[in-house]
């Protein structure tokens, strides 16, 4: 694994470094890199595979506009979240996401694509100061401080909105728990 | 008294953030306090669904491709960096 994370981390310098040259073809290296990670992020931010497409591409695209800020410092990773994380808000905002029909595609049993669909209904009930902890502390497995740099906030203040995070989400699913 | 400490550490041992003697210590407390218990339970239970529910959203290949073509499409081009070499693509049987 740490060889994994050094190949990533030299890849990543390699790329930023030839984006910042001017190399429109790097930002293809970076998809490489880095596409999945804000995929994922953004399908659990929105919901919906169709956004978290559209909202994956525009991340990528927005990295190769504001390319001249870039610094191969290893601050890459939270700056690229939170442009996807700025672009998930204004989805939320602008097309009310919670009126469209969850994208319940899934390859796994019935069970659990329906508790897949419960869980992301409530998370998407949530207000978006909880959400945002849970998706990238317990869904991304992001650790603390990269999460509170990403949101701009510290690490305590990152706790507690995880720990009342999780409390809520609870509340929303707690028919579910109570039944078991 | 040690249960109100434990009331205070929920959040942790519900994010399996505690060593595990002190989430033993929990446990016992918590099979003589029923609210301790149901908090221990539904908090921890709420945190596992969320991995379990959530830790397979697939990028598909039809997503990465439609991402690349919503790219293309606004004049930009992306290498593609580690695509598979040609000769690798097709399944060809072996001859004999």
């Amino acid at each position: 694994m740490p060889n994994d994370a050094l190949r990533d981390s030299l890849a990543e310098k390699k790329w930023l470094t030839a984006l910042a040259n001017g190399d429109s073809k790097a930002l293809g290296g970076l998809y490489e890199l880095y596409g999945e990670r804000i995929f994922r992020y953004t399908y659990r931010m929105l919901g919906n595979r169709a956004d978290a497409e559209d909202a994956t591409a525009e991340t990528f695209l927005r990295v190769l506009r504001r390319s001249g800020e870039l610094r191969a410092d290893g601050a890459f990773r939270t700056w690229l979240f939170r442009i996807a994380r700025n672009l998930c808000i204004d989805k939320l905002r602008q097309h009310k996401l919670m009126e469209l029909p969850l994208d319940a595609q899934y390859g796994g049993s019935e069970d659990r694509a329906t508790l897949r669909v419960t869980v992301q209904q409530a998370l998407d009930d949530l207000p978006i100061e909880y959400r945002e902890p849970l998706v990238l502390c317990d869904l991304e497995d992001m650790a603390a401080k990269e999460a509170a740099d990403m949101l701009k906030i510290s690490v305590p203040a990152l706790k507690s909105r995880l720990y009342r995070g999780r409390r809520a989400l609870r509340d929303k699913l707690g028919g579910s728990w109570e039944r078991k | 008294m040690k249960n109100e400490l434990y009331s205070k550490l929920v959040d942790l041992y519900a994010g399996r953030e505690l060593p595990s003697e002190m989430e033993a210590d929990m446990e016992a407390a918590a099979s003589q306090d029923s609210k301790l218990a149901h908090d221990m339970l539904t908090l921890r239970t709420t945190v596992d669904a969320l991995h379990n529910s959530m830790d397979d959203v697939e990028f598909t290949e039809e997503s990465y491709q439609r991402i690349l073509m919503k790219v293309y499409a606004r004049g930009v081009e992306l290498q593609q960096v580690n695509s598979t070499p040609l000769h690798l693509q097709y399944y060809l049987p072996i001859q004999g």
